[in-house]
């Protein structure tokens, strides 16, 4: 799974979601990509699989790209746990998806196999997702 | 390519209440600049442009003020999720003059089976006269197997067109496609890694979606041996 090897702080604070993608959404390295329609936070479990469920269905050949990274923590206190005594501690990693970023990319295989691995792809993610083609005239 | 005609009104108001103003009414805010000469204000019908910015490099011809320019989307500002165009910034070229644009790889025919084709560049820089420019260029893949590369250089521009990207450049790898086998165990370790667990259900499934994937293959003909 993809988790940052070194991190300058442990705990941060909580990203803003606010806001569209300023960068990535466009297909920059396949042919088709899954585009988020929604901001939401995806964690890395999420994103292993959403990985394993479209390489499962393309099977050999076919490349795939995932172009958000979960470089940010987030914390959890334990349960029946009081209020206070300090932040919780490091529960899970996540990537802050703006609406518009193109998530994962796909090449080397024919569109009605690409829009089925990515159909199943998207179900593994916590937003609305749509999916996307490289067109003639693009910029 | 022919040129597309756009009838263009001239901006006299600006800022983003302005814009958003011109945007309501189906229209797009656009400048329009080059040669050295002042910008020019510009908005454009939003449809229209939509139409003629869906073919690559498209040579806009511009009506303003009883004249007309020839011009080419330099950069275009779109919605990221819904797609309107949103600003155009159009720079002026004329007849005859040589002007460097982008131009699509576009990759055809099929590898051996135990290959796969990785687009390393898709796009390039090419140098052409600005009344004929080029689309897209094709590369042919057929019947190549893993290891062959094909270079910036060995592309087969049409003539009249000059080539920018550095001609070292790798555009199109042919890779070895991973095996079944390695592929099974790399999702395996993944799934234990990731504490996926897969029922009797699920496999059959997979199973049935391989056999299913091959046959579409199968039926489908050209390169789609790469699926």
């Amino acid at each position: 799974m993809l988790i940052p090897r070194r991190v300058k702080h442990r705990k941060q604070h909580h990203p803003t979601r606010r806001g569209q993608a300023k960068g990535g959404t466009s297909l920059a390295f396949g042919d088709f990509g899954i585009q988020a329609v929604e901001g939401h936070y995806v964690t890395n479990r999420q994103i292993e699989s959403a990985r394993i469920a479209m390489t499962r269905h393309i099977k050999r050949g076919g490349k795939v790209w995932i172009n958000i990274y979960p470089d940010r923590p987030l914390t959890k206190k334990p349960a029946e746990t009081r209020m206070g005594s300090g932040k919780g501690s490091p529960e899970w990693w996540i990537a802050n998806v703006k609406p518009g970023r193109v998530m994962f990319e796909l090449s080397g295989v024919t569109e009605p196999v690409a829009r089925e691995a990515l159909r199943r792809a998207m179900h593994k993610l916590p937003m609305k997702c749509k999916f996307v083609t490289r067109e003639a005239g693009d910029f | 390519m022919s040129e597309i005609s756009i009838k263009a009104e001239p901006r006299t108001e600006f800022g983003k209440g302005a814009a958003r103003r011109i945007r309501r009414a189906a229209k797009v805010p656009a400048v329009l600049y080059g040669h050295g000469e002042d910008p020019v204000h510009i908005s454009l019908p939003g449809h229209d442009l939509m139409l003629a910015l869906k073919n690559p490099n498209a040579l806009l011809s511009i009506a303003l003020d009883g004249g007309s320019e020839l011009a080419l989307a330099k950069q275009v500002q779109r919605d990221p999720i819904k797609g309107f165009i949103e600003h155009a910034d159009l720079i002026l070229v004329r007849r005859g003059e040589k002007v460097t644009v982008d131009i699509q790889v576009v990759v055809e025919g099929s590898v051996e089976s135990d290959a796969m084709v990785v687009t390393e560049t898709g796009v390039i820089s090419v140098e052409a006269e600005a009344t004929h420019l080029p689309e897209s260029v094709t590369v042919s893949v057929d019947g190549m197997t893993a290891g062959a590369q094909i270079h910036a250089s060995d592309l087969h521009l049409p003539e009249g067109t000059a080539l920018i990207t550095d001609p070292e450049i790798l555009v199109v790898n042919i890779v070895s496609a991973p095996t079944a086998d390695e592929l099974d165990a790399e999702l395996a370790e993944a799934e234990a890694d990731a504490g996926i667990e897969r029922d009797e259900a699920d496999v059959d499934e997979a199973v049935g979606d391989s056999v299913g994937a091959e046959a579409d293959a199968e039926g489908d003909g050209d390169g789609s041996d790469q699926a």
